[in-house]
């Protein structure tokens, strides 16, 4: 990764001087320092409204809390693995007919796609737990957390697999076109295969917002990671320290996740658009 | 070489070609037919609509009105009919356009499998032959990025061929090599001239014109000048057009 970052920095910024490279060293010196009187700020803060107190934090010693956590992290995967598979299928679906050559076609995914890359999650939520059920469907709480992510996803990705179609040269249809092969055989064989591996880093970070979605479980009481901590708040009276952990596993998911796209950006070897492996969301 | 012996029979037949890029007309009623076994070479000025003519063939171009026929086919319009017969002209681009992702055994048999159905084993094999035939058996599973320019011009023709093609189709083949790469290409395109092969090719390479030519047709401004034998082309261009055309490109 050095490499590439420093070349890329060679590419935006000028080797710095002496000048500069003495403004850079002052510069970080008192950003360190008030970083450090930042945090410990926050930490006497937190001495002073005693949310340093055992009793706030002791029950993080217990299996049974671990165990709940888990139980709640296990539903996050469960949502978001489910909405990020559905996500692509629809993302793939839609890109194909927005791209169609049929106007109307093309003109209804158009507005298919914006209206799903456009409107809240949270608000479609609500319609697939207040709006539908009054019409006699029922589903469990999963699926009408699940669907309605999955379709903003999908609506986000569909732009995405857009902008990865429309990256591969144009000779490489007409090759396949000259060999005689048919539109759709050209699409699948040869344009989607390389469209996809030029996005793959784009939609692992778009699993970082589907992840980050299903934190609205609440509203359909699906007992994700963050409900189930809701419930551990209301049990210990322990908010601040409990919303403290649970944000740390987020962190370390979505950080997770972000470095495996880096990681399967540079294996893939694939000139990649988008989001550089530099900054990951 | 026996060509002659079968007699005159257009493999390709262009009459009253007409087309427009918007306002610019880019081809002005052009006629043209190439025999079996003939060796064609386009030549001209950039924006004459020698790189047009040739696309318009197999219908990555498509013309406003007139007429093409392959092989005494009319060319369609689309479809599986327009599909079949683009898998009987092959067509080798400037910038080779081999599938990235593929390796380059693939390259050459992907058209068989997936548009002649060919079995697998036996498409390999007939790749592999392909492969060595034009000098890049050795890379067979490398993919295109790790070709050199020549070596992937090679392969794209390779590729071409492995689909048993009536004619073939050359879009300015060597205009984006490296001049040391130019002749490891014109090479194969001699042998294909020679095996027989139906050949129409665009090119700024006047040495193969001269040699491997059975006809030079000359275009300006979207017209056909003049057209002919190719040493008589060379040394006695009959249009005003073509000499200056061949004395502003004279060796230094």
């Amino acid at each position: 990764m050095s490499a590439n970052v420093i070349s890329m920095r060679d590419a935006l910024y000028e080797e710095p001087g002496p000048k500069t490279r003495r403004r850079i060293l002052v510069g970080t010196i008192v950003a360190s320092i008030a970083v450090a009187a930042l945090f410990v700020f926050i930490a006497w803060r937190f001495y002073v409204t005693g949310q340093l107190s055992p009793k706030y934090w002791s029950f993080f010693t217990k299996v049974s809390t671990w165990r709940y956590l888990g139980q709640g992290l296990l539903g996050t995967f469960q949502v978001a693995l489910t909405a990020g598979a559905i996500s692509l299928v629809l993302g793939v679906l839609f890109m194909l007919g927005r791209i169609s050559r049929n106007k109307v076609g093309s003109a209804i995914f158009r507005v298919v796609v914006n209206f799903f890359r456009g409107i809240p999650s949270l608000l479609l939520i609500y319609f697939f737990f207040l709006v539908i059920p009054s019409y006699g469907i029922k589903m469990p709480a999963f699926w009408m957390l699940a669907l309605p992510i999955s379709l903003t996803a999908s609506g986000v990705l569909a732009e995405v697999f857009r902008a990865g179609v429309n990256a591969v040269p144009k000779g490489q249809r007409e090759a396949a076109l000259s060999l005689g092969m048919s539109e759709g055989k050209v699409m699948r064989k040869i344009i989607l295969p390389q469209a996809i591996r030029f996005v793959i880093p784009s939609l692992i970070s778009q699993l970082v917002v589907v992840v980050k979605d299903t934190t609205v479980a609440y509203v359909v009481s699906f007992p994700d990671m963050l409900q189930n901590a809701r419930v551990l708040i209301t049990n210990y009276d322990a908010l601040v320290s409990t919303y403290f952990v649970v944000a740390i596993i987020y962190i370390l998911i979505n950080y997770a996740i972000n470095q495996a796209s880096v990681a399967v950006a540079r294996r893939s070897g694939a000139k990649v658009i988008a989001r550089t492996e530099e900054e990951p969301i | 070489m026996s060509n002659e012996a079968q007699g005159m029979r257009p493999i390709i037949e262009l009459s009253h070609v007409e087309k427009h890029f918007g306002k610019l007309h880019v081809l002005k009623d052009i006629n043209l037919s190439v025999q079996k076994g003939e060796v064609v070479v386009l030549i001209g000025p950039s924006g004459s609509g020698k790189s047009t003519l040739c696309r318009t063939i197999n219908r990555l171009e498509t013309i406003d009105s007139g007429s093409i026929r392959i092989d005494g086919e009319l060319l369609p319009e689309e479809g599986k009919e327009l599909a079949k017969l683009r898998s009987e002209v092959g067509m080798v681009f400037q910038s080779f356009n081999l599938f990235a992702h593929k390796t380059i055994l693939q390259n050459v048999t992907m058209g068989p499998i997936e548009v002649l159905h060919t079995p697998k084993a036996q498409a390999e094999a007939e790749a592999m032959e392909l492969l060595r035939r034009v000098g890049v058996a050795e890379q067979a599973n490398k993919v295109p990025a790790q070709l050199s320019g020549g070596q992937q011009q090679r392969v794209a023709i390779a590729r071409s061929l492995a689909m048993h093609p009536k004619a073939m189709l050359f879009d300015e083949p060597t205009s984006a090599l490296d001049p040391e790469m130019i002749n490891e290409v014109l090479d194969v395109m001699v042998e294909l001239a020679q095996e027989g092969m139906t050949m129409v090719v665009v090119t700024h390479e006047m040495r193969f014109a001269r040699s491997v030519a059975n006809r030079v047709v000359f275009m300006a401004d979207g017209t056909i000048i003049e057209q002919g034998d190719p040493d008589e082309f060379f040394d006695n261009p009959q249009s005003n057009r073509a000499k200056e055309f061949l004395n502003s490109i004279k060796g230094h």
